[in-house]
């Protein structure tokens, strides 16, 4: 193995969290984030939450809050799908494939924008609406929450990277995949009712998915669950998460080797 | 007439080769299952209207904001707006055109909730099908001139395009389209009844109900004079922009 090639893979790393850095200052300025995108998105954990309302369980509100909270993040990595496609529009994505190092090594960090911004988002959703719906914080519950929802957000951006790569050559799903992809979790890990609600197969599937685990463990310190339990949830979520990142490391080399193999690595939306 | 045909006929086989464009219809049968869930609607048959109807609107709506909100920009992005104007057909019937052809396709996610539905063990009974076919109607109309209203305010508003993506829950939330307004605080309910969504909610949803839908006259009215406030803004603010990117030279400035 080449004693090179780590320190190359650490220069594209830098470089491409420079890149994601640059982009959320492109993307948002802080107006637009918090009148614009921030207010969205407490509307959405609102809307959800008051769901709970209709079906005469009050109780459920709490429920519904933590999830959507923490979906906020969720929903923001996956954007990782559709920001991966714009190297494509972008034209940036031939001069990748034919960079002298691994393709992932790029995608895995130029959209970490997302990851930052979609902490900071659940973090406003879960200690400013959790209250008004019966959310109470200590210290210690706070701090851990903040660890589970960038292990969230970093957990989703992975499952999120790979479903990229799965489209790496058909940019213009970018948007239905990385949509159906976020509302999929919402509907299966247990967001807005629990896992259990589905059939089996279905349940099976979203123990495949971080959000399922780390969503699992936030409601556990919320309600006092046992420590090991929490942390048990936690590390599977890591886990998962891990898992993703290795997909999507293998499926980037395919599509850099189909491009290379089939010319069809080019511009396009 | 021809304009708006040839706007129409454009706009679907834009529609047609690019599923991207679409990619809001794919939401809806999940939304559908994730409301239908919430609501436990198989064992609650009351509120299946609420979660059928629901995302057929928010698919109305994120079509009107994005697909054809973006129009008029995207011409101008893609060049193709200096030879639209400068050819002797009138721009609001051909841009009037392409709209409708959005909000027909819209209309394709009613169909996408109710199989859900079926499939989810919801079997809803139309009480009143006229009101019903009405609802769709009018509700239809109101968003295709809301639409044009979009559409006209992203070129004039450049600053406005980052808070685009952000009229999507905030609107949901104050239209009732789930949760009735009733539930929200009594401040909010005249902003609520300035989003027709909130007329086309209850509307839809009363045709779904046994008691005779005896707001039908108010919610049309309502329904009626946003869409011709929506329609007359539209115009216009069309003629303004037509006139000051004609002046300045920018027409294709993208």
């Amino acid at each position: 193995m080449n004693p090179r090639l780590p320190s190359k893979a650490l220069t594209v790393l830098r470089h491409g969290s420079a890149i994601a850095v640059a982009d959320l200052a492109a993307v948002y300025t802080w107006k637009t984030w918090l009148f614009g995108w921030l207010v969205r998105m407490l509307s959405q954990v609102v809307f959800f939450t008051l769901v709970g309302r209709l079906t005469d369980a009050g109780h459920n509100e709490q429920f519904l809050v933590i999830g959507n909270a923490l979906m906020v993040c969720a929903i923001e990595a996956t954007m990782v799908v559709a920001s991966s496609a714009w190297e494509r529009s972008l034209g940036t994505m031939p001069l990748l494939v034919a960079a002298p190092t691994h393709l992932a090594w790029t995608f895995i960090v130029r959209s970490l924008q997302w990851v930052i911004s979609g902490t900071v988002s659940s973090l406003v959703a879960l200690f400013t609406l959790g209250p008004a719906f019966g959310l109470r914080w200590t210290l210690n519950s706070a701090a851990a929450a903040v660890l589970l929802v960038l292990l969230t957000a970093l957990g989703t951006y992975c499952f999120g990277l790979a479903l990229a790569a799965l489209v790496a050559d058909q940019p213009a799903l970018r948007n239905i995949v990385s949509n159906v992809a976020y509302l999929g979790m919402m509907a299966l890990c247990g967001v807005q009712v629990p896992v259990h609600y589905w059939p089996q197969p279905l349940q099976l599937l979203a123990q495949f998915l971080p959000l399922t685990h780390e969503l699992e463990a936030l409601r556990g310190v919320l309600q006092g669950a046992p420590v090991l339990r929490i942390l048990g949830r936690a590390v599977l979520g890591v886990i998962t998460g891990v898992g993703w990142l290795a997909v999507a490391v293998v499926v980037f080399g395919w599509a850099a080797r189909r491009g290379r193999r089939t010319g069809a690595i080019e511009f396009g939306t | 007439m021809r304009a708006f045909r040839a706007g129409l006929s454009l706009q679907a086989a834009l529609l047609w080769r690019s599923p991207g464009n679409l990619h809001v219809l794919a939401t809806v049968p999940l939304y559908t299952l994730i409301l239908l869930a919430m609501t436990d609607a198989s064992h609650q048959a009351g509120l299946a209207p609420n979660a059928i109807i629901a995302p057929t609107l928010m698919a109305l709506w994120t079509m009107a904001l994005f697909t054809a909100g973006d129009l008029i920009d995207r011409d101008r992005h893609d060049g193709t707006l200096e030879p639209t104007v400068a050819t002797p057909a009138p721009l609001a019937q051909v841009i009037t055109g392409r709209i409708c052809a959005v909000t027909a396709a819209s209309l394709i996610a009613f169909a996408e909730a109710w199989v859900v539905g079926l499939c989810f063990g919801v079997h809803l009974s139309v009480h009143h099908p006229l009101t019903l076919v009405v609802g769709i109607l009018t509700t239809s109309l109101t968003t295709a001139c809301t639409a044009a209203l979009i559409a006209t305010l992203l070129v004039l508003t450049r600053g406005g395009r980052p808070y685009q993506n952000s009229l999507s829950f905030p609107f949901y939330l104050l239209s009732g389209i789930v949760v009735p307004i009733e539930v929200l605080p009594h401040w909010v309910h005249p902003i609520s009844r300035i989003i027709y969504l909130s007329w086309s909610a209850d509307l839809l949803r009363s045709a779904f109900r046994p008691e005779e839908p005896r707001q039908l006259p108010m919610q049309l009215i309502a329904l009626g004079l946003l869409a011709a406030a929506g329609l007359a803004c539209a115009s216009v603010l069309m003629r303004r922009v037509l006139d000051r990117v004609r002046i300045l030279g920018t027409l294709g400035h993208a």
